[in-house]
């Protein structure tokens, strides 16, 4: 388990130092025209996205657990604490 | 715990921190992108003193209260203040930089579309600091 888990590492290491370090290195090439307001905005509704479907996700859990797990849900069966009376 | 099954969580967690690297990864791309200045931008340099925006041409062209530039251009403000922390504001361009004393910074832009723009300070710089603006006049290329 120990020598997948290094091997991961290692070949995780191989494949990210080489693209850290060409992006980096694309930092001192003169940049290409652009309109700074497509970019700007454009990733302000990309990362919009991501988090409206998050919270949409974990609103949407939340209400479910609470229905779901509430005392009176049909459903519901009480623990094996509460079903023997002893904690 | 017996009989809890945990994968799930795991799967969750998965997502998360999935969409945590995507946003980060984005996010720094996107600045890195437009941090590069193309190589024939005109360097500008623009200096904010309690309560206006002076501007100076390469060609040593001094503008106060405005600044003209042409369309399909690009420039790179070199930003600095004279006084207190002013914010250097085009609105319309998404532009948008701290003037500190004591210190240039620089942000890059090309104008796409003619016309008048805003521009504001953004940090409370005093008294006046509500009217402390300019305009920028953006130039079809030979008018």
């Amino acid at each position: 388990m120990k020598a997948i888990i290094g091997l991961g590492i290692v070949s995780g290491l191989l494949l990210i130092l080489p693209a850290v370090r060409y992006v980096l290195a694309a930092g001192d090439e003169p940049g290409e025209y652009l309109d700074r307001r497509v970019e700007i905005w454009g990733l302000f509704y990309r990362l919009m996205i991501v988090a409206f479907t998050i919270g949409t996700v974990v609103s949407g859990t939340i209400v479910w657990l609470v229905l779901r797990f509430r005392e009176s849900n049909p459903k519901a069966k009480p623990t094996s604490y509460e079903d023997s009376g002893t904690w | 715990m017996s009989g809890h099954s945990s994968w799930p969580e795991w799967v969750y967690i998965g997502v998360v921190v999935a969409l945590l690297c995507y946003v980060g990864a984005e996010a720094w791309n996107i600045e890195r992108i437009i941090e590069h200045v193309p190589a024939d931008a005109e360097i500008i340099k623009v200096t904010g003193q309690q309560w206006l925006w002076t501007f100076e041409h390469e060609d040593g062209t001094k503008e106060i209260g405005e600044l003209h530039v042409e369309k399909g251009k690009a420039y790179k403000f070199e930003i600095t203040s004279k006084d207190v922390i002013h914010s250097f504001n085009i609105h319309d361009y998404v532009v948008l930089l701290d003037a500190v004393p004591g210190r240039v910074n620089t942000v890059w832009f090309s104008p796409t579309d003619a016309g008048e723009f805003p521009i504001q300070c953004r940090e409370y710089c005093g008294l006046i600091h509500y009217n402390m603006r300019a305009t920028l006049f953006v130039e079809d290329k030979g008018a």
